[in-house]
Formats: C-alpha cells, structure tokens, sequence
C-alpha cells in the first residue's frame, strides 16, 4: 500500500443520534427529520408511510438538531449545531428543492474547557434567543431579533460546572433557561435563570429544587398551559414548576430518550435502557397539575430519540439496534404489549468489531460484523454485489446463446429454453415433474446455430439462423413461413420483437422484416457503408410489442446508428471513438427515461440518454465493466426492469433516482443471460457461465446486502476459521431479571453456514474476552482459537489479572486445550512466527507453544517489552510489531531471533488516545485516534541519526468524522487481477455509527490527479449550512488543526458522478480533462466498494 | 390514558401496508449536492465568535451604560451599533 490513501464510504452511518417532526418542507407537511451522525435525513409522512426526501451530508458532526419557527414564518426551520462548534439555520425553499443557509457561524471559544457530558443546544419557546453549552462554566446567547434575524453571540458565567441538561421554560415573559447539575458532593439539583439579553447576564429564575433522584440526568419542559418541567431520575420521575411539585417512584431504569405526544404536554414516550417504552402522564384539573402516572406500552429497539409521528405512529431511532417504526395500539397483543413494530432501518452501528471472509470461496470479500449493544446485539454479514440463488445446473459447453419461449402468447410463464452452440440449437423444456428436459420444435432448425429467437404474435415463434427467418406456430410447433438471406450472404446477426425482425447481412446490408399471422414480410432494406456488428429493437415506446427505432452497431467505422422503423431512415450517427468495436447494443427505458447501452469489445460500456421522438444521443457516459466482450439482456425482477450485461465481470445496470447505477453480479465469469420465468422457477435467469447453465433467480437489485443475525446479547469480537469453517465470538449477556444487573461472558462457537452456536464455553465471573485468534504454532498442525480475557473487578482501575485460552474445536465443540494466567488484560492477540504474540496491559509479551512430556502443551513466556501505558491494538508483519497505545499513538517494535528479545525500533511521539492501528505496507502504518481523526505514520530507515530513525514521521492527516474500532486488509468486491482497480489494495475499516469504509492506496499519478479534482469539486459542490469542506476533513484534536494530507475524501470525489453535465463539464474545462475521462476514473473508483 | 391519539393529517398512514418486520425497509433517499450560491447566508447573518472575554465585558459595561443613558435623550437612537456587527470580509475568512 502507499502514503497516497483514499477513503471512501461503502455503508453510511445508520446509526440514529436526533430526530425531530415538524413542518419543514412546507407548511401542511409533516416531516420527519432523521440525523444520523454526519448526515441529515427528511421524510415526508404520507398516506404511504414515510417516504424518504432527501439525504443531506453535514461537513460536521451533528451536535445539535432542532426545528423551530420564529414569529411570521409559515414553516419551521432547522438549527444544526456540529461538535466543531459550527451552526447553522436551514430553510427550505420548496421552489427550487434546495436547501437554504439562513444563518450560521462560528460558536467556539479560545479557552473554555469541552463539557463532559456533551454539547447542549436549546432554542427558546417563544424564539427569543439560541442557548449553546459548550465549554464548563459558559452559557452561550444567540438572540434573535424581533424580525427572526439572529444578532451578536455573547457569553454568560454559569456558575454550575457539572450541568447534566439545560432546558428553555415555556411560557415566561422573559427567556428563562433550567439547569439540571451535580454539586461536588455529587448531589444533584435544578435551578432557574433568566436570560436578560439586555445586561447579557443571568439573573436567579422564579425557583429552583434541590437534592433530586441521584440517578436524575434529562429534564422535559412542559409546555403550556401546564409549564414547568418534568425531572427524568433512575428511580423517581419529579415535575416541578414555581407552583407545584409531583413525584413519582418507578422501576429502576435509566431513560434514554423521550418524545412528547401531544401538543399540550400532558403525555410523553419515555424509552430506557432496556428498550422498555413507557408513556407518562401528566394528570390536570383546570390547568393545575395533580400528579404523574406511568405505564409500560412494550419492548422496541433501545431508543436514542423518540418522534411522536401521527396517528398513533412512532419513529423509534436508535444508537444500538436497528430503528424502528412503531404503532402504539390502544388494546394489548397476546404478550401484554401495546406496541406494534411495523418497520424497521437497518443500523450496523456501533461495529465494535468485524472479520472480512470468503464464505462462499468465490474470491470475493464479505464483513461479518459484531454490530449492536445490549439486547440488540447482533451478527451482520455485508456483501457487495448481487447474489443468483442457483435452482439448478446441467453442464453444457459452448453455450452460444439462449433465448426462453412461451408455448401461447398469452401464457405468463416461458416454456422453451432455446440452447444455440456452433453447430446446433437444442431445445429444453420443463417437464412434468418439473425438470429441465430436451425436447424438440419441429419448425426449427436444430443442426445449426440460431442466432436469435423471440416470442411473436399469433401464438408464433420466430427462429434465426445464417440462411433464414422461420416463423413457427407455438402450439403446432410447426413451420408455418419461412424468409431466406439473399443468395450468396448470410445472416450474421439479428434481433426480434413480437411483431418485426431486423438482420443483417454480411456486406453491410440491412433488411427488416414483420411479423403477420403465418406471413413474414420484407418491408424494408438498406444498403449500409459498412458491416454490421450488433442490433436491437427492444421496443421501449408505448407499444410492448413494436419498436419504433433500431439501433445498429458498426465495424469499420465504430460507430452506433439509430434508424426509424420500418422505412429504416437513419436518424442518428454517433461515433464511439477508439478502435474496439461494439458488439452488443440495448435500448431501454428506466424510470422513464430512455437510454442507449453500447458494450464493447474490451469491457467497456457506453451509455447514452436517447430521445425517442428525434433519435437524439446525449450525456454520453463511458464505464469499464470488465475486460472481455459484453452481452446486453435485459430482466425483470419485482416490477422494475433491469440490464444484465454479461461478461467476464458480469454486473446488473439499474436506475435509482434517476441514475443509472452498476451492481457487481458475484458469479466469475457470464458468457449470456437470459430470462427465464417458467412456473417451476419464477422470475429465474438462465446463466451460461464456465461449461454450465444455471438457472436461478436474482437477490434484490442493490448494492450492499446485509443479513442480520439477531443475538439477544453483545457480540465484541469475532474471528473465523477457515479449516473448521466455524466463528468464535466473544460476547456478553445483560441479566436484567436480578435486582442488581449482572452481565456473563461466553465464548461461543458458530457454524459459518447457518450462524447457529454450536458450542459455548462460559468465562468466569468478572471475567471477559478482550481478544480473539484463529492460528496454528510451529511445531503443530493443528489450528486453535486463542482467547485473551480480563478480570475486570470493581474496585480495580486496571484489571490485574487475566488468561489466555486455547481451545481447539473437536467434534463441533470448544475444547480447551491450554490456559496461561496473565498479570492483565490480554488486550490484543497476534500469531507471530509461530508463537503468539500478546498485549497485556502495559506490555507486549511472547509466547512460545510448548510439548510437555506428557504429550499435553503449553503456552511459556519466552520474552517481552514494556513501555507502553496500555498496548491496545498491535498488528505483526515478519518482525514488525506495531503497538497502538492507549494515549502514545503508535510505536514500532521487532523481534530480535538471536537475542529472543522484543525492541523498540520508532515511534511516533504525539499523544494519540488509539481506537485502531493496521501495517498498510513495511513503512506506512495507519490509525485511528478518538478524536475521530485517521493519520498514517512512516518508518525512517534511512535517517541519519538514531534520534531520526526513532521517529515514525506523520505522513498523513485527515479527519474522519467517525470512530474507528478496527481496520482489516480485505476487499468487499471481487478482485480481477486484470482489471486497473484488481491492483489497488484496500483495507476496510468499522466505526460507532455503523460506517464501513474502505481506504484504497493509490499511485502517486492517480493521487495526485484525483486530488485536483477534489479541488474543483470543492468550489462546485457547497457545503450545506456553509460550512467547509476543507475545515471539515482537517487533521482535529485538542492540540492542533491542520489541513488534511494524503488522504482524499472519496465521498466527494464520487460525487462527482451526481453532477449535472454543465457541472461536470465546468469541472473538466478548469481541469482540461474531458468529462468522459473524469467520469470514467470516478466510476472505476465507485467499484472499489 | 392511551387512545386519542393526536392527528395532524388522519391520512397520515392510513394507506400502510407494514413491511414484514423481519425484511429491513429500505429507503434510499437522493443525497444532496448543492451546487448553488444560497448555501452561504446574508452577510449579518454569519455569527463570529465573541472576541471579548466575560471579563472585560464586565468591565466596560459601565462605561458604555454610562455612554448610552447620555445619549438616551436623543430623538433618533440607533438600533444597533455599528462597530459591533462582524465585517463581512472578516466573517467569510472565518467560515
């Protein structure tokens, strides 16, 4: 790998941090505004459900998100603040679909120190004013004036230092804030303040309440007529108001999230830790309150924000298990449970763990993930590509072409399957018992090859061969007209609809025929300069079985034409540039719009917008599939059309949102497709592929596939191993039906097939599994699970003891094989040289796989290095040992055979806290730091003094904007060894909002090129809300900021391919590159993931 | 206590049809791109940080209380003071 990285996203983050309802889209819409870490998502509530708007990218990480509507304006509008202490005021403006800026700035402060229990941002009821707490000890203002504007921020001394929640009242003449703190005896209390923009300052509010719930940590204000405000606590919930104080105790629970039901505040969705949903109640006579009363609706995922839709419909979002839309229904179900789960949203978030695996030996990457927390734990297996779900195979070699036929015009289903090869056509049809059997129609000829077959009218068949067009009866089979080639030429290629045939000759002679009851006629032919390589007429007009237009392929002079039928005028020439000639071409219609595939010789395919009324050929598009021919057919599967473009990297060509979209097929190598939906196998394709056809059918038309494997408990590591073809995890269950909360550890073992536990081997009490290995030692064969676990006791700040485990599986089961007490926590665990190199608290330690005499083995230290404060994450090349430490960045050590010991060789000296390290190649390491920053540091061998050749030099700097758990080499698609993007190594990464990355090192050429592009891209594509892209991806932490290196920011550079072509032509004339060229360097990038 | 619930639009979700829960919906909403010039707001309206420390604040609020009960006699007092808006040209470097 190199210096030189792009990054880029394959899964966004799914994890659900806000959410808010509101009118933002225009005053009758009710939208749901989602925001997912870096992202904002607005739904639109229909009829439907939720229909998803827009997905709106934030240069930050989102804070803060409100909606609020200041005085006269007919909709709300949405504050966002970022963690990078930016905001920003957004309007939409329904006209032009866009989204405004009406406000934003800068709300940091030079000194100031970032509060502990996150940023606040609170926006007054009655619009009078923003409040921001930010740092300890100061409450920001930002007051709006009369007419909505916002005005100079200022400061205000908050004398609580440990403020767990800040709050706007409702309904007082001035801006009055609460503040829910913890005193230094650590007993908590409210307190009331008025804001006076006039004095910026505080003055002591109407009241205040002290010595609360010790668990107390959320405050809801009530609006009015009520007022006041509800204290969230573990055991009690309080309401408080200048007049009246009401508690009540519940179960113990800590709660999450709320959401308000109705508009006067008198109810509130509370979701807690457990997932538990609970509605509380504000009881009232006359606008007084007269108490609280809680009951339990049901279970949903563990909520982080909860929106009260309509309707009695719910948006559950969650940081820990998928989100959830939800009904409350007013009588309970079987279960006692009020709550009815209608949808849920995929979250892979928080990914504290993954293993990046080959299950089905097809050469193609897949993550299994350890997703989720508590309850919602799980397993999710992401794949790339689309998947065939084989139905059956025969082995057939030299498959030519395939075509399925109907026995009746009107039959939904095919019946035939026509198998050409070079000098035969033979014909398979499904039998009785539902098998693929040969069979015969009489009117064809079968002791040549058929170059094209299609379904015709009047329960017809046509067939195509070199010498004729034979039209045969369907239900007689038999011929019933025939039209020959003109003497002395054959027909070298053909298409068909179910009313007109188009062939062509050699000496590039066109003649195009239709199709009648019994009758073929000759109604057109042309002479053409040319021969002729490839034809289509699938009909995409109104008419399903006539196409008013033909597209022809041409050699000699590469180009592609479009003729009107039937007087075959030609319309359009386009010349396709270079030497390699089409050899397949497709009309096609996708989401309304009309296109011109062309797929070359050399893998290439070239896309075109056509205009059917003029023939006209625009937004020219050009991708690189694979490296051999391609054939165009296209498919259909659950009501949307899609193209098939077989090759040797053969991918499915889709539309979303009006964008024509490449998904990778995992099978190796296609050499046609052809639909095939017969009563036995419905809506299946017949592949021919590698001397067999395969019928199956097709996964959903996507990019990423995610299975969820739900566990019911933690999953925090996994590992496969190939040679048993199992997983082990390390996990943990939550015991939630004790009084006290306990939690219990396991190692389980799981089949890779079927995701079942097979075996489980229990960890001790206060013991859990940091650490988890597939490897085998010199010396012996075999191959073990290796566990490294902690003793993680109360009253310890560091666990002072732990183990290592060695289990090999027997017979499906976990058999322990060894175990080696440790003086800690067993943090990492690597295979090196054939022992096993692990990290226990403050040092590396080396273990040597020992024979006893008794024929028993054994793990016995042979050395070790210390020096680190704690070595979380080490990664191993030959001698190399590369230690992430928990706040030392990154240090380099080796192994020194002669002497058996460990050393340190470099190491970088800034103060990183790690959450991730991997070797990208023998100088390059990369990390990860909590400040959610990636930088990659360099080995300096050739220094000139040993302080130099101390140093690992920072070569790289970027901010991320997510935190990484773990790096793996690995590739989530296929990888040809003779394709351009084959060579570019990846490592994949998994962060907290369910982010899978991948980081691709690029040559310095293509670094170099596609960093001007990002560039350009920066000054045409804005930052919503203003902020700056540039800011955003710059290196950030407590000490320093500075611009990013070395990395690019794939998500950007992709982008791209979004662009109006007037965009992207401004684009190339800045950079002097067609667009053609920039399209197709960013589309090969987009196939990294 | 349940039921009754609140209704904006009752058509809201009255055509449903739930998904089976055990298939993830999908919703793949466009990403947006803006490419147009309103993403930066009015020049007033970019908030820089406060360049005056709590402190000093306090320290000439008196004097400039003092500085505004002389002019309150005035027929015309300005609204605003104009030093204390941010520059624009100051405010963009800042975004």
């Amino acid at each position: 790998m190199s210096v030189w990285n792009y990054v880029v996203t394959a899964h966004k983050p799914t994890n659900v941090t806000h959410s808010c309802v509101g009118n933002f889209t225009g005053p009758q819409e009710l939208n749901l505004i989602i925001a997912k870490c870096t992202r904002i998502e607005i739904h639109l509530l229909t009829p439907q459900g939720l229909q998803a708007m827009l997905d709106v990218p934030i240069y930050g990480r989102i804070a803060t998100l409100e909606l609020f509507r200041p005085h006269g304006e007919p909709q709300d509008l949405l504050f966002v603040a970022t963690e990078r202490y930016k905001f920003c005021v957004l309007h939409w403006d329904a006209e032009a679909a866009e989204v405004i800026t009406r406000a934003m700035g800068d709300v940091s402060d030079r000194i100031g120190r970032p509060t502990d229990n996150g940023q606040i941002g609170i926006i007054d009821p009655d619009c009078r004013l923003i409040g921001l707490h930010l740092y300890d000890g100061l409450f920001k203002v930002i007051p709006f004036d009369n007419k909505g504007q916002l005005k100079e921020a200022f400061n205000i001394r908050l004398e609580e230092l440990q403020v767990l929640d800040i709050k706007f009242l409702y309904g007082c003449p001035r801006p009055t804030i609460v503040v829910l703190y913890q005193d230094n005896k650590d007993a908590r209390h409210v307190k009331t303040y008025e804001v006076t923009l006039k004095d910026k300052d505080f003055v002591e509010g109407p009241w205040s309440q002290n010595n609360l719930d010790n668990g107390a940590d959320l405050l809801i204000p009530v609006p009015p007529p009520l007022c006041g405000v509800l204290i969230i606590g573990e055991e009690t919930i309080v309401y408080c108001s200048a007049s009246a104080f009401k508690a009540i105790p519940i179960r113990p629970s800590i709660t999450r999230a709320y959401g308000r039901v109705d508009a006067d505040g008198s109810r509130y969705l509370l979701g807690d830790h457990n997932g538990l949903l609970h509605l509380l109640v504000i009881t009232h006579e006359r606008e007084k309150v007269t108490g609280l009363k809680i009951e339990l609706l049901g279970e949903t995922s563990v909520a982080s924000s909860i929106s009260y839709l309509d309707n009695a419909v719910v948006f559950v979002g969650s940081s820990y298990g998928d989100s959830q839309l939800i009904k409350l229904n007013l009588h309970p179900d079987a279960k006692g449970s009020y709550v009815e789960v209608l949808e849920r949203y995929v979250n892979l978030g928080p990914i504290v763990d993954f293993c990046v695996v080959d299950l089905e030996r097809q050469g193609q990457g897949q993550v299994v993930t350890c997703s989720g927390a508590y309850k919602d734990g799980s397993l999710r297996i992401v794949r790339n590509g689309i998947g065939i779900n084989e139905q059956a195979s025969v082995e057939l070699q030299g498959i030519k072409g395939m075509w399925s036929l109907r026995s009746a015009s009107d039959d939904p289903h095919d019946t035939f399957l026509v198998v050409s090869f070079i000098s035969e056509t033979r014909i398979l049809a499904m039998n009785l018992e539902d098998e693929l059997e040969e069979t015969e129609i009489e009117g064809f000829y079968s002791n040549v090859q058929t170059l094209f077959c299609h379904d015709a009218i009047y329960d017809q068949l046509v067939q195509v061969t070199s010498t004729s067009v034979r039209l045969v009866s369907s239900t007689s089979r038999e011929l019933r007209h025939e039209w020959f080639a003109p003497a002395g030429y054959s027909v070298n290629v053909a298409t068909a609809s179910a009313t007109q045939v188009l062939l062509a000759t050699g000496g590039g002679h066109l003649v195009y025929l239709e199709i009648g009851d019994g009758v073929l006629t000759e109604v057109k032919n042309a002479q053409l300069e040319y021969d002729i390589s490839c034809l289509d007429i699938n009909p995409i007009g109104d008419n399903p079985n006539y196409s008013q237009l033909a597209a022809v392929g041409m050699w000699t002079d590469i180009s592609v034409r479009i003729f009107s039928l039937p007087d075959l005028n030609l319309i359009t020439k386009e010349h396709l540039g270079g030497e390699i000639i089409p050899r397949s071409v497709l009309l096609c219609s996708f989401e309304g719009i009309s296109y011109l595939l062309c797929a070359l010789g050399d893998g290439h395919l070239l896309n075109f917008v056509l205009n059917t009324s003029n023939g006209e050929l625009t937004d020219r598009k050009k991708v690189s599939l694979g490296t051999q021919p391609i054939a165009l057919r296209t498919f259909s599967s659950k009501n949307a059309t899609h193209v098939f473009a077989a090759s040797d990297r053969p991918t499915v060509i889709y539309s979303s949102n009006k964008k024509l979209l490449y998904s990778n097929v995992n099978l190796k190598e296609v050499s046609y497709m052809c639909p095939f939906n017969s009563a036995a196998f419905p809506d299946s394709l017949a592949i021919a592929k590698e001397g067999e056809l395969t019928i199956g059918t097709i996964d959903d038309i996507q990019k990423l596939h995610i299975r969820s494997i739900p566990l019911g408990e933690h999953a925090r590591r996994i590992c496969h191993q190939e040679q048993t073809r199992t997983f082990a995890i390390c996990s943990l269950k939550y015991n939630q039906s004790s009084v006290e909360d306990s939690e219990m550890h396991f190692i389980r073992l799981l089949d890779d097939q079927t995701f079942e536990f097979i075996s489980t081997y229990p960890l001790d009490q206060f013991e859990c599994g940091c650490s988890i290995l597939s490897c085998s030692f010199s010396d012996d064969s075999n191959v073990y699970y290796c566990v490294g676990t902690a003793y993680v006791m109360p009253e310890e700040n560091e666990p002072t003891k732990g183990r290592i485990l060695v289990f090999a599986v027997e017979d499906g089961k976990l058999q322990l094989i060894a175990e080696k007490e440790t003086k800690g926590a067993v943090y990492s665990l690597n295979a090196f040289n054939g022992k096993l190199l692990a990290a226990i608290n403050q040092k590396i330690q080396l273990y040597k796989w020992m024979l006893r005499d008794d024929g028993s083995r054994e793990l016995q230290s042979e050395c070790g290095h210390h020096g680190h404060i704690l070595a979380l994450y080490v990664q191993t090349r030959g001698d190399f040992i590369v230690v992430g430490d928990l706040m030392k960045s990154i240090s380099l050590l080796i192994y020194k055979h002669e002497e058996g010991a460990i050393e340190e060789r470099a190491r970088d000296y800034n103060a990183n806290w790690m959450s991730a390290v991997e070797i990208l190649d023998d100088d390059i390491y990369l990390g990860a730091e909590n400040n959610f920053n990636l930088f990659t540091v360099r080995k300096n061998s050739e220094g000139a003094t040993d302080e130099e050749r101390g140093r690992l030099e920072v070569v790289g700097e970027y901010h991320l904007g997510e935190f990484v758990n773990r790096f793996r080499h690995g590739s989530l698609v296929m990888r040809l060894p003779d394709s351009d993007v084959g060579q570019i190594p990846t490592v994949i990464f998994g962060t907290v909002n369910g982010v899978i990355g991948v980081i691709a090192s690029l040559p310095h050429e293509q670094y170099a090129f596609l960093e001007m592009l990002q560039t350009n891209l920066r000054k045409i594509i804005k930052g919503v809300g203003g902020l700056s892209h540039e800011q955003w991806r710059s290196f950030y932490n407590e000490k320093k900021t500075v611009d990013a290196k070395n990395f690019l920011d794939g998500d950007l550079i992709e982008s791209f391919l979004d662009l109006s072509r007037n965009r992207m032509e401004e684009i190339s004339k800045a950079m002097n590159v067609p667009v053609d060229e920039l399209m197709k360097r960013v589309e090969e990038l987009t196939r990294l993931h | 206590m349940l039921g009754s619930w609140p209704s904006f639009d009752p058509h809201n979700f009255s055509q449903f049809k739930p998904n089976d829960p055990a298939n993830p919906s999908k919703m793949t909403p466009v990403t947006y791109r803006p490419t147009h010039d309103r993403t930066l707001p009015p020049p007033d309206q970019v908030i820089a940080p406060e360049a005056k420390n709590i402190l000093l604040r306090h320290f000439y609020q008196p004097a400039e209380e003092k500085l505004r009960s002389k002019r309150a006699p005035c027929d015309n007092p300005s609204p605003e003071r104009a030093s204390k808006l941010p520059r624009p040209s100051a405010s963009d470097n800042s975004i």
